[in-house]
C-alpha cells in the first residue's frame, strides 16, 4: 500500500500514456496470419505488402521488387526478367521472375510447384531417381529427358546441374550455396532450423508463389487447406475421447520424432487428440532419448512410424522385430500403428486430403467408411507370417 | 515561481516516476514473455534486419504480438530520461554543496551516479546497435570457398573445420556428436594475410567487421551424411564501442562505490 501511496497521479499518467497509446495501436491492427479465411479472396491490391510464413517472409517493396527471406535467413531479391540488375545487393541474391527453369532437391518443393501449377513448365532437375517418383508429371518429364536426375542430394553432379541451366535451385542443403554462387545460380533454402508449424506448412506455397507470379493459385491452395482444417475442427469438436498419438521411430540407437511445434503436433491437438511429444521443441525429425520415447509409448493409442513398407514397416510384429525396444509400447500391443504409403512424402500438394486422413485416423467415428490413401494401418503380424503359421498347423 | 521547464524537469526526475516505470516494465515483460514464447520466429529477424526495417515489416504487421516490444522501447527510453534527470539533479546538488573533503570525497560520493550514467550509455549502445548495424546474413562457406566483405576489399576463406566430438560414456545419446567446433579462416586484405580461428563464442574481428558462427554441418559422425559448411553472420556494429564505454563507466562507478563503502566502514569502527 505504501508503495502506491508514493505514486503521484501526474507521474502515473505520464507513464500510463505510452502504455495506452501502444495498446490502442495494437488493437487497431490485425495479425494477417489470423485472418486466414479471407486469404483465398485476396486480389493483388488486397494482398498484404508483407507476409510472414513461419521463418520465411515475403516483402513486396514495389511492383518491380519483392524481397523474400528464405529458410536460412538469406534475403533474395525478386525482379522482373527484363529489369536492370540492382546495385544494392549481390548478384547471387537476385532472382529474375517469373522463374522458367528450376531444380528442386526435395519432394516437398516439387509438390509445391505442382500445387502452383508450374511443375511441368519449370522443373528441370531433381535429386531422386525416376523409379522412386510417384508423381506422374515428374515421371513423364524424366522419361522425356526434360527433367534430369542430378544425382543423390549428398553427391550432386554439378556438371549435370549446370547443363540443366536452372534459374533457381530449391534446396534444404545450404552447403551448395558457395558453389552455386560461383555458377551464378540463385539458391532458395526451403527448410528451416525449427520445424514448420501448421500455418507455415499451409502457407509455404505463398512463399514460392512470387517466384512464378502465381499468387492467386497460392491463395486458392491456401483457402482449400483452410477449408479442410475448418471441416476437421467442426467434425471433431464433439469428440468425447481424445486419443494419444506418437509420431516417430527408432533407428538403431537413435530415436527421431516430430516435435510438438511441428505441423503434425498442432494438427493432432486441433483434431481433439493429445500429442505425446507436445513438449518437445525443435527441428522436424528431432532426436530424443529412448527412455522418453518408451515412456510416451506406455499409454499412447496411435503410433505413426516414419518407416514405409519398403523400409520394413509391414506389421506391428515387423516393427517389433526391427526394434525389440519398442515391442512393449501400447500402440503395438493393443493400439493402432500406421505407416506412410510410398507416395505420401510426394503429396504435399494434397495437404488438405492428408490432414483429413490424419483426422479420420484419429477419430474414425466421425469419418464412417473412410478409405485410407496416404497411410496404411499395420496388421498385428505380416500376412505371410499368418500364412506360414496356418500352414504349420496343417 | 517555477517555469514550465523546471516543473517538467522535476516531474521527469521524480523517483515516483521510476517506481511507476519499473512496475510497467515488469508487466510489459510478462506480456513479452508469452509473445516471445509463442511467436519466436517473429523476433529472430530483429538480430539481422535492424530495428527500423523490422518495425516496418514484422513489427507493424503483427502488433498484437510485437506491441510489448515497442512499449518496452518507450518505457526504456522514459527510464533513461528519468535516470538522466534524476542523476543530473543529484550531481548538481553534490557539486553545489561540495563540503569538506575536497575532490576525492566528491568523487566517491558521485560513485552511484557514475553507474547510472554508465547504464544510460549502455542502453544508448544497444539502441545504436539495433539502429545502425549492418549485417550480412547467413553467409555460407564450404572448405576452400571465400567471402568478400562489402566495401572493405577484404576476403575471408575457410581453410578447414575442426570439430570436437563427444567421446564420453555418461551421455550415450551424445556419443559422436559435435560438442565444439573451430573453423580455421584465412583473412586477406591489401596489407597481407593472417589465419584466425572462429568458434561459437569467439567471433573473429576483421576490417571493422565481426564474423559470428551461426550454424555448421555436419553435427554428428552418425546419421545423415552432410557436406561440411559453416554459416556466418558478418556484422558491422557501431554500438559495441558505446556499450563497452558504458560498461567501463559502470565499472568505474562500482569500484568507487566499493572503495567508498570500505572507507566508510573503516571510519565507523
Amino acid at each position: 500500500m505504501r508503495m502506491f501511496n508514493i505514486l503521484r497521479p501526474g507521474d502515473c499518467i505520464l507513464a500510463m500514456a505510452a502504455l495506452i497509446i501502444l495498446l490502442t495501436a495494437a488493437g487497431c491492427n490485425n495479425d494477417p496470419s489470423a485472418t486466414s479465411s479471407a486469404a483465398g479472396k485476396n486480389t493483388d491490391k488486397e494482398r498484404p505488402a508483407f507476409l510472414q510464413i513461419g521463418e520465411f517472409a515475403v516483402n513486396r517493396i514495389s511492383p518491380e521488387r519483392t524481397e523474400v527471406r528464405d529458410g536460412a535467413g538469406r534475403t533474395l531479391v525478386l525482379i522482373p526478367r527484363e529489369a536492370p540488375m540492382p546495385t544494392d545487393c549481390a548478384p547471387s541474391q537476385v532472382v529474375r521472375v517469373p522463374v522458367r527453369r528450376v531444380a528442386a532437391y526435395g519432394a516437398f518443393d516439387v509438390a509445391v510447384l505442382r500445387a502452383l501449377g508450374v511443375l511441368e513448365q519449370t522443373l528441370v532437375g531433381v535429386t531422386t531417381p525416376k523409379e522412386r517418383w510417384h508423381v506422374p508429371d515428374v515421371k513423364r518429364g524424366m522419361e522425356s529427358g526434360r527433367i534430369a536426375f542430378l544425382g543423390d542430394a549428398a553427391s550432386i553432379d554439378y556438371e549435370r546441374l549446370k547443363q540443366s541451366e536452372p534459374e533457381l535451385v530449391l534446396t534444404w542443403d545450404p552447403s551448395i550455396i558457395p558453389l552455386m554462387d560461383d555458377l551464378h545460380i540463385p539458391v532458395a533454402v526451403t527448410t528451416t532450423p525449427q520445424a514448420m508449424c501448421l500455418n507455415a506448412r499451409m502457407r509455404f506455397v505463398q512463399f514460392l508463389a512470387p517466384f512464378f507470379h502465381k499468387e492467386p493459385e497460392a491463395d486458392a491452395f491456401f483457402a482449400r487447406i483452410d477449408a479442410a482444417l475448418r471441416d476437421i475442427r467442426a467434425r471433431t469438436a464433439g469428440a468425447t475421447r481424445q486419443p494419444k498419438v506418437m509420431w516417430g521411430d527408432i533407428y538403431e540407437k537413435r530415436v527421431m520424432v516430430e516435435p510438438g511445434n511441428a505441423w503434425v503436433g498442432e494438427l493432432v491437438g486441433l483434431a481433439q487428440s493429445n500429442y505425446q511429444f507436445e513438449d518437445v521443441f525443435g527441428t522436424s525429425c528431432i532426436e530424443i532419448t529412448v527412455e522418453r520415447f518408451l515412456y510416451s509409448g506406455q499409454d499412447a493409442d496411435i503410433f505413426f512410424t516414419y518407416r514405409s513398407r519398403d523400409m520394413g514397416a509391414t506389421s506391428k510384429a515387423a516393427l517389433a522385430r526391427l526394434n525389440p525396444l519398442i515391442k512393449d509400447i501400447a500402440p503395438l500391443k493393443n493400439g493402432r500403428a500406421y505407416a506412410p504409403l510410398p507416395h505420401y512424402s510426394q503429396s504435399a500438394d494434397k495437404l488438405d486430403e492428408i490432414l483429413t486422413e490424419i483426422s479420420a485416423i484419429l477419430h474414425p467415428e466421425f469419418y464412417p467408411d473412410y478409405q485410407l490413401h496416404y497411410f496404411a494401418e499395420l496388421p498385428d503380424v505380416d500376412p505371410v507370417a499368418v500364412k506360414e503359421k496356418s500352414h504349420d498347423h496343417i | 515561481m517555477k517555469t514550465v521547464s523546471a516543473r517538467l524537469w522535476n516531474r521527469l526526475s521524480s523517483i515516483n516516476l521510476t517506481v511507476a516505470l519499473c512496475l510497467l516494465l515488469t508487466m510489459d515483460l510478462v506480456w513479452g514473455y508469452f509473445c516471445l514464447n509463442r511467436r519466436t520466429a517473429l523476433f529472430t529477424p530483429l538480430n539481422d534486419l535492424g530495428l527500423i526495417p523490422w518495425a516496418q515489416t514484422y513489427g507493424s504487421h503483427n502488433l498484437l504480438a510485437t506491441g510489448w516490444f515497442f512499449l518496452l522501447l518507450t518505457l526504456l527510453a522514459l527510464l533513461a530520461v528519468n535516470t538522466f534527470a534524476c542523476t543530473t539533479s543529484r550531481v548538481a546538488q553534490l557539486l553545489r554543496a561540495k563540503g569538506p573533503g575536497g575532490w576525492q570525497r566528491l568523487a566517491l560520493r558521485l560513485a552511484p551516479h557514475v553507474m547510472h550514467y554508465g547504464l544510460i550509455v549502455i542502453l544508448a549502445g544497444y539502441l545504436c546497435s539495433y539502429l545502425f548495424t549492418q549485417v550480412l546474413t547467413s553467409s555460407t562457406l564450404a572448405p576452400g570457398s571465400h567471402l568478400s566483405l562489402p566495401g572493405a576489399g577484404g576476403q575471408v576463406q575457410l581453410l578447414a573445420v575442426e570439430p570436437e566430438y563427444y567421446q564420453g560414456e555418461r551421455l550415450a545419446f551424445w556419443k559422436n556428436e559435435v560438442i565444439a567446433l573451430r573453423a580455421r579462416l584465412l583473412l586477406s586484405d591489401n596489407t597481407g594475410q593472417r589465419e584466425a580461428f572462429l568458434s561459437c563464442n569467439r567471433p573473429v574481428r576483421f576490417q571493422g567487421y565481426s564474423l559470428h558462427l551461426i550454424d555448421f554441418a555436419p553435427k554428428s559422425l552418425n546419421g545423415m551424411k552432410m557436406k561440411t559448411r559453416i554459416d556466418l553472420h558478418v556484422r558491422k556494429d557501431p554500438g559495441v564501442a558505446l556499450y563497452l564505454a558504458g560498461m567501463a563507466l559502470f565499472s568505474l562507478g562500482l569500484i568507487l562505490y566499493f572503495y567508498q563503502w570500505i572507507v566508510h566502514r573503516e571510519a565507523h569502527r
